[in-house]
């Protein structure tokens, strides 16, 4: 029955119009808006328990050194401590992001890595007495030289941040497409640029935060602001020793995640939950903007090159890109955040061949990782910067040399496929593209430049991708549970995590729909590992299609069977019948109808024993073309892949360097089929900003050996609302068959499209390349500077 | 002596409150551990983002840049005390129904930012609504929603639609 | 942070009760808006915390033709920006405020805690140092007036006694034919500027000579800077975009701000070209119409 069901959703199915749903499709608001307007809603720090201990931690103060010695005689004495540890108490355990990656202690034993990274901790019974503790443990260190960019750690007998990871690499790949020394002979016009690209914090205004506390000695709860609790679950589970049933992380309410420090483990985590255990008392521990500015995960500065030949009218024979990263001290998600810079180099537009070298290296900095627009924003600004570049040297238009290249929206039931082995039943990004231009009304800013007293203005065009339901090597299993009280009320038990995207919301929405219920039926029962099914989390924009798919296959499971105690009532089959507005019916005959309570009611009563208790798991977690090989860089790593154009005017005080984004800004979207447009809109407006606007004009922390110069927000300038676009959001729809009503993801795909809009519109407005990311002011005048000069 | 409690008596959310705090414990300290509000939320604790934003007197400041000890006397305004029982304040329903709420955080400090703007200028510019949120960062909204709902807000404490 | 002995006075001889008493031992805290980040970071631990913003007395703004401006030194920077005297008699006095920093730091900081502080990246000193404005500092032993100007001694450095506070800022009348304006280049609204200038023009009505002008810089040196050079340039002249113009290459020369994080002395020096010209256009604009 369920292989029959999974080949049915292979073609494009049954896709209802709009107006046929009840609740998909239409605003609707989020289902916890109301807790978090009221202050209700509770996040990890502010989580109480009684007896509850401060945790802090020691850090080193070097960027790279031998520890030789810890003594914690004096932190214990003093009064009011309850427990003091370091690395040694974890027995030699070491994580990573995968089995082959684990290179990270839970606090350092025998080296650190990175300036503050954690060697001991203390619990206390206030936060003040955890501090001074800690200050009074006293750690003997022998410095060693530094390693603080990858080309320090690249050179010939650099020293090595991993004793066993020879030259620094932490991860290399090396793939081919096609035949790219070909395609650059035939090309009319070849070209190599280098772009580089910031070292960025996640910018969540949630320091990370976690209580911990043992109900008995094989019993570990949490909570945390985990944007994926079930890596956090089993790495506990290894690190403690404990079967996974008796590990429990329960989600409270989380500020925003992005794919960083959330998704992972931070010192804290360990330390809280080996403190809990060492003073039989629960440990809270929260991080400040200081400790998630200087220790926590980074988006990786990158340093692309690429070389890209076209035809005379502009059309891609070939590209190459050699990319260098900053790794940092830890392996962490590097190999994915790498992967991920080539793997999307084939979308959007028509690439015939396709080289690339990615090389990540190990620095003595904090770790970088994923973060919104992962790894594939740095390649698209590279090539979409780029392509103007060439498409102004060839005399075309940037907006006509993007339609000449997109790749064109397959028919229903074919699939395009790329060289490189990616496959795409939708791609709207062509419509993207002509409507973005035409609701920002391209043609006519194009014809004529504006100028008003030392303020010039330009407009700037790209067009990107995003994959959508990551499907990684793994563990993939992703399920959900629908449980149908004998009142008619729904408890919906999904281990998808909602960091602020709003999934609880999609979740609950999908379920009512499939179940023909209402939103306000649907009571959904946050992550908890100890009840909800697993689901890997949070990441490569995963949550609404594949756990989406899942919780759909739990309300059609549930619904089932109770069509089929409807059916025999009507005696009919169970597939004559439907359920809509709460009434269950004939489809040809109506009037045989009966509402949900009673049907749930009879339900439950007919067979003594029976619940309803739908379940469902997403079977895309699985890749259906063959697992992505990552040392090849073939295969699809995501279900679908999402489209977006971005059109971005901007104004420069052609005086100081100054850039602003206007109010003149769009960006039309192909999520396959908006779930919720308003909660889509807010995303993709979001995902442009604040990773993207941020990474063109704002963001960058600046390092000096190890230390970050510039650890608060205010420094490290962080974009707010005064300087925000009103980015107006078109919705291309495509009705993508391998998402839950059509959907894929929103808003990833904004991420990164933002960059190259705001810098090609920059030299439409200057005449300047700004190659090096961010354009501040500074950088701004004095390229204008040299450009007056050269004239 | 150092460090010695000294009496802080100040109305929170109508409600008078008499307690003893250390000179040093900030007020979104109190706020959040002596008397339960956690609504109000700690932040980078260095004055910069904004989300611990309560009312004083009529007037939007940061609790985390505030010592306890200086509400002497004073009247604090919190998130919890904005609804009436059951009915949300018209800010609070204008995020919630424009969708200006995603993860959250920033929204206690910025309902109550808000809130004080509204008060002190029931009809603001497009540019003062700008300036209002300026003081309070969000990672994830790209702030036009939230605009938007300040603005959707003031025309219904208006009277308006 | 660290603990310390807290006093909250209610009146300006309580306080200097306390300041004559500690002396170097006590810090006085107003809205606490700069410091509070500092003591927290373990930069500042001060042994005795005197809490003088509690003194009502000491929140007023006053105007009188003859007398001039009277700011108490508690009024919060909000006051000033919103007060309707300010906004008539000494609109850039509003405007500057405007642009300082967020709402909630106006609301609870004061302008003598943000003078006080000394930091020659603030905003309020340039500005009353380009209306010659005047400080009151008073302590147990009487009351001493000195000029905005002389009141800045070096980074983070006032000339203020241990015991010592400030009481009032004086602003004399406005004079006529005069304009003054402040503009600072900001990347983000609010920011600090990365150089600022507060410019004041006085011209003879009968033949829009240049009487009398004032340049000060912001983050321009290790004080708020007065270019008395580019000052001399303007006296005496008819005033044209093209020696705007020079008056900023003079004003930049003199300068000598900082590199930091954010931008290089060389650019800033650039900056100050610009803030110059602009401040000084906008005030002749305003000396003009009267």
């Amino acid at each position: 029955m369920a292989k029959k069901k999974v080949k049915k959703e292979e073609k494009p199915g049954v896709i209802l119009k709009p107006e046929e749903y009840s609740i998909i499709g239409k605003p609707f608001p989020r289902v916890d808006a109301r807790a978090k307007v009221t202050g209700e809603a509770k996040f990890a720090a502010d989580i109480e328990m009684p007896d509850m201990l401060w945790g802090a931690l020691k850090r080193s103060p070097y960027a790279h050194a031998r520890i030789l010695h810890i003594d914690t005689a004096k932190a214990e004495r003093l009064p009011g401590v309850k427990a003091v540890i370091t690395g040694k108490d974890f027995g030699g355990f070491k994580w990573g992001w995968s089995r082959e990656t684990r290179d990270e202690e839970p606090l350092a034993t025998t080296k650190v890595r990175y300036l503050y990274e954690g060697v001991a901790a203390v619990a206390a019974i206030d936060e003040d007495i955890a501090q001074e503790a800690c200050e009074l443990i006293e750690v003997e260190y022998e410095s060693l030289p530094g390693v603080f960019d990858p080309f320090e750690a690249m050179e010939e007998g650099a020293p090595l941040v991993h004793d066993d990871r020879l030259g620094n690499i932490c991860v290399e790949y090396h793939w081919d497409f096609g035949d790219v020394e070909k395609g650059f002979a035939e090309s009319y016009l070849v070209q190599e640029d280098t772009f580089q690209t910031p070292r960025m914090a996640k910018g969540y205004i949630e320091p990370p935060a976690i209580v911990a506390y043992w109900t008995d000695a094989t019993h570990l709860t949490v909570h945390a602001a985990k944007g994926s609790p079930y890596f956090s679950y089993r790495i506990l589970s290894n690190c403690f020793q404990l079967p996974l049933s008796n590990v429990r992380v329960i989600q409270p309410f989380i500020g925003s995640d992005f794919g960083g420090t959330k998704n992972d483990m931070v010192n804290g985590d360990f330390a809280a939950t080996m403190l809990a255990k060492t003073a039989g008392k629960p440990v809270k521990i929260v991080y400040t903007q200081f400790d998630e500015l200087t220790t926590c995960l980074r988006r990786h500065p990158m340093w692309i090159t690429i070389k890209t030949g076209v035809t005379q009218d502009g059309k891609l024979k070939a590209i190459q890109t050699k990319v260098i990263s900053d790794g940092g001290a830890y392996t962490r998600m590097s190999p994915l955040s790498n992967y991920l810079t080539g793997a999307c180099m084939t979308l959007p537009y028509q690439l015939p061949n396709f080289k690339t070298d990615i090389y990540c290296y190990f620095t003595n900095n904090p770790s970088s990782a994923a973060m919104r627009g992962h790894g594939v924003y740095h390649t698209r600004f590279a090539g979409d910067v780029q392509m103007d570049m060439m498409a102004e040297k060839l005399g075309i238009d940037p907006v006509e040399i993007r339609l000449r290249n997109a790749i064109k929206n397959p028919k229903p039931g074919k699939l395009y496929e790329t060289i490189s082995k990616l496959h795409l039943a939708t791609c709207g990004v062509e419509e993207c593209i002509e409507k973005a231009a035409e609701a920002i009304n391209w043609k006519e800013k194009k014809k004529k430049k504006r100028v008003e007293g030392f303020k010039a203005y330009g407009v700037g065009v790209a067009a990107g991708t995003f994959l959508s339901g990551a499907k990684l090597s793994g563990h993939n299993a992703c399920a959900a549970i629908v449980r149908i009280c004998e009142d008619g009320s729904v408890n919906l038990m999904t281990g998808a995590t909602d960091v602020g995207q709003g999934s609880d919301s999609i979740m609950c929405a999908l379920t009512a729909e499939t179940l023909g219920i209402r939103l306000e039926d649907i009571d959904l029962k946050r992550v908890d590992t100890a009840h909800t099914p697993v689901d890997p989390g949070t990441y490569g924009s995963r949550v609404t299609v594949l756990a989406g798919e899942a919780t759909v296959n739990a309300a059609k499971d549930a619904k089932r069977q109770l069509l089929e105690i409807a059916a025999k009532e009507f005696g009919v089959k169970p597939e004559e019948m439907e359920i809509k507005n709460k009434k269950a019916f004939v489809k040809t005959k109506p009037e045989m109808n009966i509402s949900w309570e009673r049907l749930v009611r009879m339900a439950c009563y007919t067979t003594p024993g029976m619940v309803v208790i739908g379940k469902g798991q997403s079977t895309r977690g699985i890749s259906v073309y063959g697992l992505t090989d990552f040392s090849s860089g073939t295969g699809d790593f995501g279900t679908n892949y999402s489209f977006t154009a971005q059109i971005q005017e901007v104004e420069v005080d052609m005086e100081t360097g100054l850039v602003r984004c206007t109010d003149n800004s769009v960006i039309a979207h192909d999520c396959g089929f908006p779930l919720n447009p308003p909660a889509v809109d807010t995303q993709v407006v979001g995902g442009a900003y604040h990773p993207g606007v941020g990474a063109a004009l704002y963001c960058e922390f600046k390092m000096d050996k190890g230390l970050t110069v510039n650890p608060n927000l205010v420094d490290y300038k962080l974009p707010r609302a005064y300087e925000a676009p009103m980015t107006e959001v078109i919705h291309v729809i495509t009705n993508d068959p391998f998402g839950p009503f059509g959907a894929k993801e929103a808003s990833e795909g904004s991420t990164c499209t933002a960059a190259p809009a705001v810098i090609n519109a920059l030299h439409d407005a200057t005449g300047i390349w700004i190659k090096e990311l961010p354009a501040k002011p500074e950088k701004v005048y004095w390229a204008l500077k040299e450009k007056r000069s050269n004239k | 002596m150092k460090g010695e409690p000294k009496e802080l008596r100040f109305t929170v959310n109508g409600k008078l409150h008499e307690l003893q705090v250390k000179p040093k414990a900030l007020l979104s300290d109190v706020l959040r551990k002596d008397l339960k509000l956690t609504g109000t939320k700690r932040g980078c604790l260095e004055s910069t983002c904004g989300v611990c934003t309560v009312i004083l007197d009529g007037k939007a400041v940061r609790s985390c840049s505030i010592l306890a000890l200086q509400a002497n006397g004073h009247q604090v305004t919190t998130i919890e005390g904005l609804a009436q029982g059951d009915k949300l304040h018209p800010i609070q329903e204008a995020f919630i129904n424009h969708g200006a709420v995603e993860c959250g955080f920033c929204i206690p400090g910025r309902v109550m930012m808000a809130k004080a703007l509204l008060d002190e200028n029931p009809d603001p510019s497009r540019e003062e609504v700008r300036l209002a949120m300026q003081g309070i960062l969000c990672a994830d909204s790209g702030y036009v929603k939230q605009i938007e709902a300040v603005e959707i807000a003031a025309g219904k404490m208006r009277g308006g639609e | 942070m660290k603990d310390f002995e807290y006093f909250a006075p209610k009146t300006v001889e309580e306080s200097l009760s306390f300041l004559s008493q500690y002396k170097e031992e006590s810090k006085i805290i107003a809205g606490g808006q700069s410091m509070l980040v500092i003591m927290r970071q373990g930069l500042l631990a001060p042994e005795n915390v005197v809490d003088i913003k509690g003194i009502t007395a000491l929140n007023y703004i006053t105007y009188d033709e003859k007398e001039g401006l009277r700011i108490g030194a508690l009024t919060t920077h909000r006051a000033i920006e919103k007060s309707p005297i300010i906004q008539k008699h000494f609109g850039v006095l509003s405007e500057m405020e405007r642009n300082l920093a967020t709402i909630q730091t106006r609301n609870w900081g004061t302008i003598g805690g943000n003078l006080c502080h000394g930091d020659p990246a603030g905003d309020p000193a340039p500005v009353f140092i380009a209306l010659d404005a005047k400080l009151k500092l008073r302590s147990l032993s009487g009351e001493r007036i000195i000029t905005m100007e002389e009141f800045s001694k070096d980074m983070l450095e006032v000339d203020l006694g241990p015991d010592e506070m400030l009481i009032e800022i004086q602003v004399p009348p406005p004079r006529l034919h005069t304009g003054i304006a402040h503009e600072k280049l900001m990347v983000m609204q609010g920011d600090a500027g990365i150089v600022g200038a507060a410019v004041s023009i006085t011209l003879k009505p009968e033949d829009s000579v240049c009487e009398d002008a004032r340049i000060v810089l912001s983050n321009s040196a290790s004080v708020p800077l007065r270019v008395r050079e580019a000052e001399k340039r303007l006296i005496g002249k008819v005033i044209s975009s093209h020696l705007l113009a020079e008056v900023g290459e003079v004003a930049s020369a003199e300068a000598d701000p900082p590199s930091d994080l954010h931008a290089s002395a060389e650019y800033r020096r650039e900056m100050v070209k610009v803030f110059v010209t602009r401040a000084a256009a906008k005030a002749l604009e305003r000396a003009k119409i009267g």
